[in-house]
């Protein structure tokens, strides 16, 4: 698995090199034109990106998460899902590195065989950060009216959420 | 909605941080202004002394010279959790001990008092830092995808100079024709989108986000109102935001080691599942909003 993804980008180098060369790109020149948007898109994204990063910030620092956890975790144990993936379904769609902190977190806690982990994992795999990716491809085009992206998105990770926990919970349950 | 949940994030910090600080400064929770009586066991030499509390004990060194004394002691494992937090909102700078004021050496009682710095409001000071230090953050974060950025951009622009673009594009038209009624056939943004989507498939991430973001400019291109999300952009959102992934992410599968292999089917089961969700209500919300 971890083979392949290595040998994947390399691979896609060489077949897109091998290819310009033999249609007479002139590619090094190409590639130095293609590169030069590079910078001034990364500029553009800095206001979008810290925007969201900030307000996420505030939020896991003032603790809320934890009383939103005691809040709902009624709710989670009427269908059965464990109260423990909380914070992971909260967090994943904010922020990548938070959720793989809360997951690291959860594997420490609970060992990487148990339920609540095989879950968590799943979910961090089967779901993306959706703020970030929001703000990150939207602030690239300058677009602040997002219109229907964000609740399709969010409901994508609620599907996802749901989904990685009642398909774990009877394959591994 | 974004304006909405942006700001409630916000809000909703501030006011669970002010009222966790209310909280503790009714109840006192960080012992403002207690005086610690703990009995020692030993001067090692004059400025060293090791102190009993609950079970454990730690050396601190006892500093003269500046008025009042003052204990230094160490930050490690062994102290309370709340000595801790009281150690990262005390007033010297000091990451590696504690800051105490010496009050008394009782010799007879082998008993030394002291008090800690007090600490008043650490989840508003602690959210503030958050801000500050995630808004540097962000600027190091755009900053680090710019060379990423250039190299995909780069590598794509070979591609598309080449005809290879066209190749990968013509293999999966049927499914982006689908998905993308309003985008012209030939349109270079269907060759991004592609390689934006084969790149999140294999889970390569980094490069999926470059790809990504070109796949956006070329959609600008074509959109009418050009402060407004059009519905090829919020498609192409619903499939990123929802991760169509066949192979698991590269730092799960650091995360996870060996383990991450028998989770390769729930995770395409729920990502397939996400996905055909988001992208049916994404076709019609399109459909709704016309």
């Amino acid at each position: 698995m971890q083979a392949f993804s290595v040998f994947v980008i390399p691979l896609l180098i060489l077949v897109i090199l091998l290819h310009g060369l033999y249609h007479k790109v002139a590619v090094y020149e190409v590639f130095v034109e293609g590169a030069k948007d590079g910078f001034a898109t990364a500029v553009r994204i800095i206001p979008y990106l810290v925007a969201i990063l900030f307000a996420i910030a505030m939020f896991r620092a003032s603790g809320a998460m934890e009383s939103l956890g005691q809040l709902i975790s009624p709710f989670f144990a009427l269908l059965g899902i464990p109260t423990e993936i909380f914070p992971m379904a909260i967090i994943r769609p904010m922020t990548g590195s938070g959720s793989v902190g809360i997951l690291a977190e959860l594997i420490h806690n609970f060992g990487s065989e148990s339920l609540v982990v095989k879950i968590a994992a799943t979910m961090f795999g089967s779901t993306e950060t959706t703020l970030y990716v929001l703000a990150v491809y939207f602030g690239s085009v300058s677009i602040n009216k997002t219109r229907y992206a964000l609740q399709v998105g969010l409901l994508a990770d609620a599907t996802g959420f749901l989904a990685a926990t009642f398909i774990c919970i009877s394959l591994f349950g | 909605m974004l304006n909405s949940i942006w700001a409630g994030l916000i809000i909703i910090s501030i006011v669970f941080a002010t009222g966790h600080d209310i909280h503790d400064e009714l109840n006192n929770s960080y012992n403002n202004g207690h005086i610690y009586h703990l009995p020692y066991s030993s001067l090692k030499d004059t400025t060293t002394i090791r102190l009993h509390h609950h079970g454990y004990y730690f050396d601190a060194q006892i500093e003269t010279g500046s008025e009042p004394d003052e204990l230094l002691i160490p930050i490690t494992e062994a102290l309370p959790d709340s000595w801790h937090i009281i150690a990262q909102h005390q007033t010297s700078a000091d990451t590696q001990q504690l800051r105490a004021t010496l009050l008394s050496i009782d010799r007879h009682q082998q008993q030394l008092s002291f008090i800690l710095p007090e600490v008043h409001w650490v989840k508003l000071h602690a959210i503030v830092n958050a801000a500050f230090d995630m808004a540097e953050f962000a600027v190091k974060l755009a900053i680090g995808l710019a060379g990423i950025m250039a190299l995909w951009l780069g590598l794509m622009q070979i591609a598309e100079k080449s005809g290879l673009m066209l190749i990968f594009v013509k293999a999966i038209y049927p499914l982006l024709r689908w998905l993308f009624p309003d985008i012209p056939k030939d349109h270079p943004a269907m060759g991004s989108i592609s390689l934006n989507m084969a790149a999140n498939i294999l889970g390569l991430g980094n490069a999926a986000t470059p790809l990504g973001i070109k796949a956006m400019q070329q959609l600008q291109t074509l959109n009418q109102k050009k402060d407004q999300a059009s519905d090829a952009m919020c498609m192409f959102l619903a499939l990123n935001t929802s991760s169509v992934q066949l192979l698991p992410p590269v730092t799960l599968i650091a995360l996870m080691g060996a383990g991450v292999s028998e989770l390769i089917l729930p995770i395409i089961l729920a990502t397939s599942t996400s996905t055909l969700v988001a992208v049916i209500s994404a076709r019609w919300l399109a459909r709704r909003s016309r």
